[in-house]
């Protein structure tokens, strides 16, 4: 299962595993962010090309207005995907 | 272990519970697991968006042998799809205008240790295989 929360400081916690048929719950909240923000992935267990997609578009949206999203948190296997994937050159990885 | 699953988004998470018995039973690591997850996931998701033109179930096979665990997908349709043909990825494109079109894909053939791909009378067949750490 996957969940999204937004707790009382904005950042955005991951829990649980973003894959293709969960991706429409992430989609949702981060087509409403507006500003910059960090996206905490210490609960997050599991990601594959769809969750990479949402943050994809999610990141050239808000660098249009001069704001970014950050990733904190990543596991290994996690951060491997990113890497793979070259989107390390693409988000402020922490 | 073998398994049918309907061609549809959301027998994903059966899927999953699939390859987590599969992990289970035969003691996968953590990485060979994820790995295969996501290997399937992708191929998954392509075959179901892709509609290749059938709405045939898709079958999983998984085997482990020694440090090798296996899986295929397998489904019937007239229309092949070498998946092991190179993809066009977006890393020469500007940020900006980058599309996460064949991501997947591009992912899980670096992420596994082999991929093939045969067509024969009708019946398509993706075999992804993971060498195992123990």
């Amino acid at each position: 299962m996957f969940s999204i929360t937004v707790n009382d400081k904005g950042v955005i916690l991951l829990t649980g595993r973003l894959d293709a048929a969960q991706v429409d719950k992430a989609r949702e909240v981060f087509a409403a962010l507006e500003v910059s923000a960090v996206v905490d992935f210490k609960e997050l267990d599991y990601i594959s090309s769809a969750g990479l997609g949402v943050l994809l578009a999610t990141q050239q949206r808000l660098k249009k207005g001069g704001n970014a999203i950050k990733l904190v948190n990543m596991n290994r296997m996690v951060r491997d995907v990113f890497k793979i994937a070259r989107f390390d050159l693409i988000f402020e990885i922490e | 272990m073998r398994q049918q699953f309907d061609k549809d988004i959301r027998s994903l998470d059966a899927v999953f519970a699939f390859l987590r018995r599969f992990a289970e039973e035969e003691r996968l690591d953590a990485r060979a697991s994820y790995v295969l997850d996501l290997a399937v996931e992708e191929f998954f998701t392509n075959i179901v968006k892709y509609g290749r033109g059938t709405a045939s179930d898709i079958l999983l096979e998984a085997v482990r042998d020694g440090r090798t665990a296996t899986v295929r997908l397998e489904e019937q349709t007239p229309v092949p799809f070498d998946v092991t043909r190179p993809t066009q990825t977006q890393f020469d494109v500007p940020f900006a205008d980058r599309r996460p079109g064949g991501l997947g894909i591009h992912i899980a053939r670096e992420m596994l240790d082999g991929l093939t791909y045969d067509y024969v009378d009708g019946t398509s067949r993706i075999t992804l295989t993971k060498h195992l750490e123990t």
